[in-house]
């Protein structure tokens, strides 16, 4: 309808602002000052433009018949006849001229009021001008009719060039109808746009008496044209985020659309339910939409943006849904605005009162369980960024105790009053009336004031929780089952599931866990406890099969397993200190599986700073074979990871004083060797490597390492035994060396660069200077040459040599064949002689 | 002295499994420096007198030159077979089960004593517990210095430990080196 409506306008003359009323208009007297002192530059201005201002002044006189403004219309009238009568080519130059001059329509209409200033005392235009500084809205909308007027007029302008060319060239008539149709075409779309901007203007300025123009909208947006559409989303979602109401509309029942009501809340209701019904129709659409793969960002887009400013409005499960659902899109951007929308909803809690959190996490849980657990890592990592309370499983307790206490109060009042009952029953009935009141007023208070009640909240809370942990489990048995599965499977089988299944969602699980590690419930724990050890092993324990096959898990991973157990144990400890040895047994067998370059060093800090510096207690055997473990791996990895490891190191020797032995120059270990009286350097076991009967050789070559910190380090260590009233301070993790280690590495490593460079500039420099004849690119080219011959006497060589071999071959082929026709000429002489 | 028959060993074996697990290879498979052979020996299990004994192939070589009557013993004694026909292990076997523990327990300094009595190990002793360990397995014990000073059975898993109350019995006593001083005419 729109589109009819401006056609029929396009041969209108532009109608004038209807709402200025001429009487209203009123300028100051610094107007007419301005005026009456820059009349010079009015008139100059006014020369540019009297066809503008003569269209202008025809209008309004067609509009409005005033008797001040007759006498205006009549003079101006004539000058555009005049005007006519002269020439309309050169009318239209002088039209076009303005737009060209200014692009923007903001300074096309400035020039408009001032020409229209200028030009006397023309009532309507000053007055708009005047409006144009009361109100921003105001301006707005002149803005969008200036433009309008201004497309309008370019088209009749270029109808007008058409029709010129029509008569002119009649053979171009059908070139020249398509170029009117995409010119049509072009209007069209020009006037949706502005459709659009003016509806969702009317909008916001005031949304309860244009809520009809949201239908409007939506209608737009089903447009065929796809920048139509686009807009029109996007427009409509800036009408929505700033309409929709901080409160859930429930539409009326029948019962109450039966009842009489006031004229207001008629007129509200009718306002709530257009609003949802548009919004019903463009959530609709927006779904449709997000299918398509043309729209899917600006759909998705809308339906993050809409969720994420109204989570608490109707229809929040459909935007739940849909975003959910395009949470591991493959498309980054979409995923990052899934993933920030679904962060937002879960730290912004009080907007929504938690439930959107448990809605959005059972999905999640919900889409991990479809998929097979084959998503991406980022829609798991979400829930970093939950949130729980501190002492949500002590609440409970405390909450049953005072249930119990309650019920303890209860009988006892029971008691009371039943000795009480006989003496006044009356009384009793009237408390109770009282207290039965009491509880209803508190319960509409409760649901008046959106505030949330503890165990409610709590309640959610443990929603939330088992569901973030049940998808946990989830991933984890099925890392765990693709990892069993592996050695019944085929080789070729095998070889082919590698590929498919990785563990995407293994990492920001294992990050969860430990993140939440607190508030796993003990029966929990222990079936974890066997999970992590299964992924810790890597599957090693499924019998010698599994070594043929490459590790399903990488080493990292299994690390981590490794500090998600440790941390689990250590926030779970209710003052009991367990051992967790089989996970440091894995850890001792991972250190030789470490490879610098492929696996994180950052993990591995970690392990070793929570695994080894952080327990209190080791066994003297253990100790000793992390220690020479791990100095035999600084020998062989980067500088950063060797740190780490000394001072890990560091941190054992100080702790275990008899494991100072092992910087004795004596094999053996002497008493504290214990019954292995070997060192196995294989063994998967630390306590059975025996490695106290050995030396800690691998310290001496350290101290000549080239890194200067780590020699020092090095040799630090090595004096230890020597030094032993010596109290050692330092006290600096793992992490914390690894870190400085390999920000120093990359600083060594600019330095090393930038000092070849330097190398390589003095190296040319020197040449330049030695060859004092010619310029080093002659020295370059000369070089070049050389080299080019003497490759080239060296090949000649060659080939002579071989061409020698060949020749030499042939040669003693065809003596040994002339040798043989030698005997057979003998032999048959031979033969002859005896015939004959 | 007489090599065990079939039944005797699984007996036996079944015993050191609960304590050393998968660890058992490595007892047998220990190699032994004893004798004159330059090539390290093994270690193997005999029967005298109703004790089970652990020692070197060249010290039960050796001890075939003894009668029997006069052999009083050799090697390392790790338990003993009581009258019942029940197989025991002794004190003696502790060195050997601590290098091997598959389960182990830390006692707390206070109530190091209390064990070493005789008495049973208490949920308020533990000072440290391996993980998964559960009820019936083999335990051997150790104090805070890791130095070993006993072993028993498991009387509940490292998961029931820790809703135990502090006076539960965690491990029950079969052996501890107080029995050194205690029965020293028995062993």
């Amino acid at each position: 309808m729109g589109k009819k409506q401006t056609q029929q306008k396009i041969l209108l003359p532009p109608d004038l602002p209807p709402e200025i009323p001429d009487d209203e208009v009123e300028y100051s007297d610094d107007d007419i000052k301005f005026v009456k002192e820059n009349r010079a530059f009015a008139s100059l201005l006014s020369t540019l433009d009297t066809q503008s201002i003569t269209k202008h002044v025809t209008r309004v006189a067609d509009a409005k018949d005033d008797v001040l403004e007759k006498l205006y219309e009549q003079r101006m009238q004539k000058n555009a006849l005049k005007k006519e009568k002269e020439e309309t080519g050169l009318q239209v130059d002088r039209v076009d001229a303005l737009p060209v001059k200014t692009l923007d329509g903001k300074i096309y209409f400035r020039t408009a009021t001032k020409t229209a200033a200028v030009n006397g005392p023309s009532e309507e235009e000053t007055g708009e001008d005047d409006n144009v500084v009361k109100s921003l809205f105001k301006l707005t909308k002149a803005e969008k009719r200036a433009k309008l007027k201004k497309i309008r007029k370019e088209g009749k302008k270029q109808d007008k060039v058409v029709a010129k060319e029509e008569v002119e060239e009649a053979p171009q008539a059908a070139a020249l109808a398509e170029v009117e149709e995409d010119l049509k075409v072009e209007e069209a779309f020009e006037s949706k746009k502005f459709r659009l901007a003016e509806l969702g203007n009317a909008l916001l300025t005031d949304p309860e008496s244009n809520i009809k123009g949201l239908k409007d909208m939506v209608q737009l947006s089903k447009d065929n044209d796809r920048t139509i559409v686009k807009l029109g989303l996007l427009s409509l979602l800036a009408v929505f985020r700033d309409i929709i109401p901080g409160y859930r509309i429930r539409l009326p029942t029948e019962k109450e659309l039966e009842m009489k009501v006031s004229k207001t809340i008629r007129k509200m209701r009718f306002y709530e339910s257009t609003l949802l019904s548009a919004y019903k129709a463009y959530l609709q659409r927006l779904i449709a939409l997000e299918k398509q793969p043309l729209f899917q960002l600006v759909a998705v887009r809308c339906i993050c943006s809409l969720l994420e400013s109204n989570p608490h409005f109707n229809y929040r499960e459909t935007l739940l849904d849909a975003t959910v659902r395009n949470i591991s899109s493959s498309n980054d951007a979409i995923r990052q605005l899934c993933c920030s929308t679904i962060k937002s909803l879960f730290t912004n809690e009080g907007k929504h009162g938690g439930e959107a959190t448990v809605e959005a996490v059972r999905l999640i849980s919900y889409q991990v369980k479809d998929h097979n657990c084959q998503l991406h890592p980022d829609s798991i990592e979400v829930f970093l960024s939950l949130s729980f309370d501190e002492d949500l499983g002590k609440s409970e307790k405390t909450d049953r105790d005072q249930k119990y206490k309650n019920k303890k109060d209860k009988k006892r009042k029971h008691m009371e009053g039943s000795n009480q009952l006989s003496e006044n029953d009356r009384k009793k009935s009237r408390q109770e009336s009282i207290s039965k009141t009491r509880e209803e007023v508190e319960a509409d208070y409760k649901a008046a004031s959106f505030t949330l009640d503890a165990t409610e909240k709590r309640q959610m809370q443990t929603q939330t929780l088992s569901a973030v942990f049940e998808m946990y489990f989830r991933i984890l048995k099925h890392t765990m089952q693709s990892i069993v599965a592996r050695p019944e499977a085929n080789l070729e089988v095998f070889s082919a599931a590698v590929g498919v299944e990785p563990h995407p969602l293994l990492d920001p699980c294992l990050k969860g866990l430990a993140k939440f590690a607190h508030l796993i419930d003990l029966d929990f724990l222990g079936d974890l406890m066997k999970h992590l050890k299964v992924l810790a092993s890597g599957g090693r324990n499924l019998g010698n099969t599994s070594e043929k096959f490459p590790k399903c898990l990488t080493v990292s991973e299994r690390l981590q397993c490794c500090i998600v157990a440790f941390k689990v144990m250590r926030t779970n400890l209710d003052a009991l200190n367990v051992d967790l040895q089989d996970f440091t047994v894995h850890l001792y067998n991972l250190l030789l599986e470490y490879r610098p370059g492929r696996d994180q060093g950052e993990v591995l800090a970690e392990a070793l700073k929570i695994m080894l510096c952080d327990d209190r207690q080791h066994d003297m055997q253990k100790a000793a074979a992390f220690i020479k473990r791990l100095t035999t791996l600084s020998l062989c990895v980067g500088s950063a990871d060797s740190m780490a490891a000394l001072v890990t190191v560091k941190h054992l020797l100080l702790k275990n004083i008899k494991c100072r032995n092992l910087l004795e120059n004596d094999t053996g270990g002497g008493s504290v060797s214990g019954t292995i009286p070997k060192y196995l350097p294989y063994s998967t076991d630390p306590i059975l490597s025996g490695a106290l009967a050995s030396v800690l050789w691998e310290l001496s070559l350290l101290s000549k390492h080239y890194h200067p910190a780590i020699s020092t380090m090095a040799t630090g260590l090595s004096s230890m035994s020597t030094e032993q009233n010596q109290v050692f301070l330092s006290k600096s993790s793992p992490q914390l060396a690894f870190k400085d280690m390999s920000i120093d590495q990359e600083l060594s490593f600019e330095q090393s660069g930038s000092i070849k460079l330097n190398n390589k500039k003095r190296r040319s420099n020197d040449k330049a200077t030695s060859d004092t004849i010619g310029s080093t690119t002659v020295t370059s080219s000369f070089d070049e040459d050389d080299l080019q011959k003497k490759f080239s006497s060296h090949f000649m060589v060659l080939h002579e040599i071989k061409e020698n071999e060949r020749l030499r071959s042939k040669l003693n082929k065809t003596a040994q064949s002339l040798q043989l026709y030698e005997q057979y000429k003998k032999q048959k002489k031979k033969r002859s002689k005896p015939s004959k | 002295m007489r090599p065990l028959d079939e039944t005797e060993t699984s007996v036996v074996f079944e015993k050191l499994f609960k304590f050393v697990g998968n660890n058992l290879k490595n007892l047998i498979e220990n190699p032994s420096h004893e004798g004159p052979d330059s090539t390290p020996g093994r270690y193997c299990f005999r029967l005298n007198k109703n004790k089970i004994y652990y020692c070197s192939e060249s010290l039960v070589k050796r001890a075939t030159n003894i009668a029997r009557p006069n052999l009083v013993s050799l090697g390392t004694c790790i338990g003993k077979y009581t009258h019942g026909g029940n197989f025991h292990l002794t004190v003696q076997a502790l060195n050997l089960l601590a290098a091997n523990a598959k389960h182990k327990v830390w006692l707390k300094p206070q109530s190091e004593m209390s064990f070493l009595y005789g008495n049973h190990v208490l949920k308020s002793a533990l000072g440290r517990i391996t993980e998964n360990i559960v009820a019936g397995d083999g335990v051997v014990v150790f104090n805070m210095a890791d130095v070993p000073l006993g072993f028993g059975v498991a009387a509940k898993s490292t998961q029931d430990c820790r809703k135990l109350d502090p006076n539960g019995i965690v491990v029950l006593h079969q052996g501890d080196i107080g029995e050194y001083l205690r029965m020293e005419d028995e062993l």
